[in-house]
């Protein structure tokens, strides 16, 4: 201090010395200007000499002596001047309303004399905070030089207490004019007072929400000790937690009300609404540190207490919400049970077992429509609504196309089933991925417990195929090909499909009955979405029917440069098909399925010559093939020429008739034949049959469809009957007329049809058989690949291999080992059970 | 603060030294000393007025301090500053001023 008093070049004014050398001067005008703070009086004030008084203060280490004056100073004015008109605030009354809960008070009564009470409150603590503040900021250096130093609460911390000691923590009854029959501490009476306001506005009322936001804030500002540790806030460790109980129970309450008066969909409307309000509060009247609490709350008791009885409820539930495509409810519902389940347990559950429901439901719809059709009369109009629409106008239905028909109906509704559950799955589930794959199991799973789910899908593509070019834009073909593919991923008999595909596929290839462009997009979606293995027979199936479009026309080339040689001209279209390719039913396996019999037909000499020629000219560019002549698949026209009929004068009987005839190849041999018959001869089914060769069936069905159907009965039988059998006898009908030049006999096996149990069975049994072989394939390869392997290892690797083809049955793969072990391609290790090693 | 005139809200305060000399201030550079923000901010004489009176500081040091104000406030933002000129002989002075304005503790942090 000496050698700053040397040092200082700058005098300071005596006077100033003399007037600050002292506690008591300074500690006078500092006590004065606090009770000008008090009384509002501040403005005449200078802060810097008041600043100046407090930092000499502190400079003669008085610092101590000022702490305490100032403390017991305002100590005093709290008690003289801010508690009495508190304490006259707290009367009987306000007690036995807001704490007892005394009735016979009305609702108005109540929220004027709570609203009253917590204005004085407010008021006090305002004016309060105000002067504490000011103070302390005079105080300042006394704060940075004192009490921080000796870690004493600031002082504005110890002053801005009292309001906690001697309010909130205080009964105030002393001062009180009449007699409380109970006591209660002020903060209980406050508490319960705020939490009665805003039930009250729960239920509707309009409240003072600044009034309580700043009795809540200054609960926030206030906290448990002068330390003012940050979690010890009063608004938290009292206010908060009563709160919640209140709030719980309230919410409580009104769950029960909810779930014994309304339905589901005003609970869900009244849970969100609620949830908004909880959360506007927070913002408007309560602090924001309960946001998410007070959520919480209503999330327990509001949405998951009686969740299980909302969503069972009749009618409104979610049974009824999905039924009637309730978006809205939806919507809500799930933003619910997304606030407090992630997983969407109880939504999933009921939505998988919904779909389900349905799912079965178009099975067993279809049942009932499949046994109303025959009953409608095979073969006649079909007036069953849904299943005549389709094909109607083309035919009178034959049972089959019924039956083709309830396919596409099953695939309809299964489609309309899936675009109300994606609908659903993007306007009210927000494309939640959980339950993306929840739905896509359930329609997964009921679609692979009905059994015919492959052979329907598969006629459900063909049915839009060969109708495609016709009726539908090629916009909608593509979106019900994308469908088609949509069902495709649910099926997990993928081989089964494949087979049924692929039969279908032949027959639209070789009867020419859909667009080729169509087809080929829609094997290559196949392909994107199941793999080159699945989809190589089908590209191989088109590049057949390319090569023999070349090839056709290479051969008329040919014909027309050997000069014309036949002089009857015979076209020829011809497929060459790859046997591995195309179904063994399209390649003439099906009549004698076993060791491969094929049975050649006798060809005319006139269609010899032609297949001899067509057989050179294939084999110059490539020897060493066989080519099997498959009668059952092809088509040929036929130019027919009817004498005039003696004895008709008029009419078109009088006239010779031409006409071209459409008929399968098997028509025209049997036609052939009666070229050579005398007329009023007859041939009978057997001579037919012996001169031809053609397989019993495929006879009678191709005579039935040249004798019997109306159109095109260029033979007459006799008996005349509906059907044709083994004794019948056939003649040429020379009466035949008809109206167009282009006739197309009836053929039988262009309609793809829905099998009959028997076929169905046999389709089975093949695939099996198939199946076999392909485990038998995966088993050798995995077997290969680790030489030894235990069996439950072994049948999980081949499930997992073929799970993108066909879901395998334990039992078979058992078998197919053991049949390996057989035939020696494997063994087991000696020693250990189960446990087998690959022979090379 | 209801009394809060014009002058209370200007951009600019004026700081008096004990020998009578007057600075005008950029508001927004003075209040880096809490003591002058409180003084400011407060609805006494000084927050009605914007002038802030010094009886105990001279004109030589308050004008370093308005220097430092300056400095302070053009320097704000920036990470590399250059240095400021102090001379020795006002070292003491300033210290003490710097105290009282409460400028240290801002220092310190």
């Amino acid at each position: 201090m000496a050698s700053r008093a040397r040092m200082k070049p700058i005098r300071r004014p005596a006077a100033k010395n003399r007037e600050t050398s002292d506690f008591e001067p300074c500690w006078h005008l500092l006590r004065s200007a606090m009770i000008d703070i008090h009384t509002k009086n501040a403005g005449g004030l200078s802060f810097e000499a008041l600043y100046r008084a407090s930092y000499k203060i502190v400079l003669r280490k008085k610092g101590e002596l000022l702490y305490t004056e100032v403390k017991s100073f305002e100590e005093a004015w709290f008690r003289d001047h801010v508690m009495p008109p508190i304490a006259e605030l707290i009367t009987n009354n306000l007690i036995n309303i807001s704490l007892i809960q005394a009735p016979g008070t009305s609702l108005h009564e109540r929220r004027q004399m709570g609203e009253k009470f917590l204005r004085g409150v407010r008021d006090a603590w305002v004016e309060h905070n105000l002067n504490m503040n000011m103070i302390a900021d005079v105080m300042m250096y006394l704060d940075r030089a004192y009490t921080a130093e000796t870690k004493q609460p600031s002082i504005f911390a110890a002053t801005i207490g009292l309001f906690r000691d001697h309010i909130l923590r205080n009964t105030l009854s002393a001062s009180s004019q009449e007699q409380l029959t109970h006591e209660f501490i002020v903060f209980d009476i406050l508490n319960a007072v705020v939490l009665d306001l805003i039930n009250m506005e729960r239920d509707g009322d309009i409240i003072d929400r600044n009034l309580l936001k700043k009795i809540t804030s200054m609960l926030e500002d206030l906290y448990e000790t002068d330390e003012e540790i940050d979690d010890q806030k009063l608004y938290l460790r009292v206010f908060e937690p009563r709160y919640l109980q209140a709030s719980k129970a309230f919410y409580r309450r009104e769950c029960e009300r909810l779930v014994r008066d309304s339905d589901a969909g005003t609970w869900l409307r009244h849970c969100r609404r609620r949830l908004i309000e909880e959360s506007d509060r927070c913002g408007t009247t309560i602090s924001l540190l309960t946001s998410e609490k007070i959520s919480k709350v209503i999330e327990t008791e509001l949405v998951m207490a009686k969740l299980g009885e909302f969503l069972a409820m009749e009618g409104s539930g979610l049974k009824g919400m999905i039924d009637n495509d309730r978006i809205e409810d939806l919507s809500i519902l799930y933003e619910l049970i997304a606030r407090v389940d992630p997983s969407m347990a109880p939504l999933k559950a009921t939505l998988q077992s919904r779909i389900m429901e349905l799912g079965l439901e178009i099975e067993k719809n279809l049942k009932n429509t499949d046994f109303s059709v025959p009953a409608n009369g095979g073969g006649a109009d079909g007036d069953d609504g849904a299943d005549a629409v389709d094909k109607a106008k083309a035919q009178p239905l034959t049972v089959a196309a019924q039956q083709t028909a309830a396919a596409i109906k099953w695939v309809d509704d299964v489609l309309t089933l899936k675009d109300k559950f994606d609908n659903l799955w993007s306007n009210c589930f927000q494309e939640d991925l959980v339950l993306q794959s929840s739905i896509t199991k359930s329609f997964s799973d009921f679609i692979n417990v009905f059994n015919r789910s492959s052979e329907y899908v598969s006629l459900f593509i063909d049915d839009n195929l060969k109708r495609g070019t016709k009726s539908k834009t090629e916009a909608e073909v593509d979106a019900v090909l994308d469908k088609a593919i949509i069902l495709l991923r649910y099926l997990t008999d993928r081989d089964m499909f494949e087979r049924y595909y692929q039969k279908h596929l032949a027959r639209r290839l070789l009867h020419n009955k859909s667009d080729i462009d169509t087809e080929k997009d829609m094997v290559s979606r196949m392909r994107s979405e199941m793999g080159n293995a699945f989809t190589s027979k089908f590209e191989g199936m088109f590049k057949d029917m390319e090569l023999s479009k070349d090839l056709s026309e290479n051969y008329r080339d040919h014909i027309r440069q050997l000069g014309d040689v036949d002089t009857k001209k015979v076209d020829l279209g011809i497929h060459v098909l790859t046997t591995n390719n195309w179904p063994p039913e399209v390649m003439g396996r099906s009549a004698n399925q076993e060791e491969g019999s094929k049975v050649q037909c006798t060809y005319p000499p006139a269609v010899k010559r032609l297949q001899d020629s067509f057989y050179k000219f294939y084999l110059k560019d490539r020897s060493g093939r066989v080519l099997t002549w498959v009668g059952s698949a092809g088509t040929a026209d036929i130019k027919c020429v009817f004498p005039k009929v003696p004895g008709k004068e008029t009419g078109p009987l009088s006239k010779e008739r031409r006409y071209e005839l459409n008929v399968s190849t098997y028509g025209m041999i049997i036609l052939l034949l009666f070229n050579d018959l005398a007329e009023g001869e007859s041939l009978s089914f057997e001579e037919i049959q012996a001169t031809t060769n053609i397989p019993p069936q495929d006879l009678q069905r191709n005579l039935a469809s040249l004798s019997i159907a109306p159109k095109a009965r260029v033979l007459l039988k006799e008996p005349f009957s509906k059907s044709v059998k083994p004794t019948d006898k056939f003649s040429f009908n020379t009466q035949f007329a008809s109206k167009s030049m282009k006739i197309k006999a009836p053929t039988i096996t262009a309609i793809s049809k829905v099998e009959g149990d028997d076929e169905r069975r046999e389709t089975e049994r093949k695939n099996d058989q198939t199946r076999s072989h392909v485990i038998d394939a995966a088993i050798v390869r995995i077997m290969k690949a680790r030489k030894q392997l235990g069996h439950t290892a072994l049948t999980t690797e081949v499930i997992t291999q073929l799970a993108n083809r066909f879901k395998p049955e334990i039992s078979l793969i058992k078998k197919r080992i053991e049949d390996l072990l057989n035939r020696e391609y494997l063994e087991r290790v000696e020693g250990e059970t189960a446990v087998y090693r690959y022979l090379a | 603060m209801a009394t809060n005139t014009d002058a209370g809200n200007s951009k600019y305060v004026t700081l008096v030294s004990s020998d009578n000399y007057e600075f005008v201030v950029l508001r927004e550079a003075t209040l880096i000393s809490p003591a002058i923000k409180s003084m400011l901010l407060s609805p006494m004489r000084e927050g009605q007025t914007g002038r802030c009176v010094f009886p105990e500081i001279h004109g030589l040091v308050m004008e370093k301090i308005v220097e430092y104000f300056h400095y302070w406030y053009k320097n704000r933002d920036k990470t590399v500053v250059p240095d400021m000129e102090i001379p020795v002989d006002l070292c003491l002075e300033l210290l003490v001023a710097a105290d009282f304005l409460g400028l240290d503790s801002k220092l310190l942090s």
